[in-house]
């Protein structure tokens, strides 16, 4: 199956620090390593899981063999990364923007005992679509009361990046 | 299920997250959390390098008198 990955700009794995073998003029080599969820395997997101591990590069991968899905990633017995998604490097820094500018709406629209959050958006956008990403949905569900929010946001961010990269969900 | 974890609830799982006693659900929460929390990276790098070190040292290798301080800080660390 078609999974995304997030890496480090050099190709390795953000957790393992495993280097990945990068496609060059067609699919890099296969990796394969023992199923164990957040141990051991071939850890890959749906598009439903990206905002979560937003991060530096991401590929396209595909996965084979045994593959066990959590709430918000796979892992699988074997993967290979199939292509870079070139449109991400474009994109990055406009999802980060993007959820900046929500979460100022979300608190422009909320009582005014939530103004005070206003004051994180900002300064934390050098550190990236990661932390943006998660300040945004914390303060939907800050608002609402409820983890609903937060998944509701987190959902949108799927499906802007799901547009905009030109991924199938 | 949370939806996420605390930087207070990453200084409380980082012994179970370093020794791969968290389970699954709860280990990915955590790897969310620092996938954008710098500062608890450094934390948990901090940890790591310290059991790694620290590990390395025999009860023989360490001087009657810096045992005897440590347990006392020890023991006052215990009672506040």
């Amino acid at each position: 199956m078609i999974a995304y990955k997030f890496l480090r700009s050099d190709g390795s794995s953000v957790f393992s620090s495993f280097a990945w073998p990068l496609p060059a003029d067609g699919p890099g080599a296969w990796v394969e390593a023992p199923v164990d969820p957040c141990r051991s395997g071939i850890h890959a997101c749906r598009v439903g899981d990206l905002p979560y591990w937003a991060g530096r590069v991401l590929y396209e991968v595909e996965l084979d063999g045994e593959i066990v899905a959590q709430t918000d990633k796979l892992t699988a017995a074997r993967g290979r990364l199939v292509r870079r998604i070139r449109a991400w490097d474009e994109q990055r820094d406009a999802y980060t923007r993007m959820c900046a500018d929500r979460a100022h709406e979300l608190i422009a629209a909320a009582p005014p005992e939530f103004a005070h959050w206003d004051t994180v958006v900002e300064p934390s956008i050098p550190e990236g679509p990661a932390l943006l990403g998660f300040v945004a949905a914390r303060i939907a569900e800050e608002i609402e009361g409820t983890p609903a929010a937060y998944r509701a946001e987190r959902e949108r961010q799927t499906k802007w990046l799901a547009e905009r990269l030109g991924l199938l969900s | 299920m949370a939806e996420h974890i605390t930087c207070q609830e990453v200084v409380e799982l980082v012994t179970d997250y370093l020794e791969r006693e968290l389970a699954p659900e709860e280990a990915s929460l955590f790897e969310q959390h620092l996938n954008f929390c710098d500062g608890c990276i450094v934390y948990v790098e901090q940890i790591r390098a310290t059991a790694a070190t620290v590990g390395r040292v025999r009860e023989e290798d360490v001087p009657p008198e810096t045992r005897d301080k440590l347990m006392t800080a020890f023991r006052e660390w215990k009672r506040s």
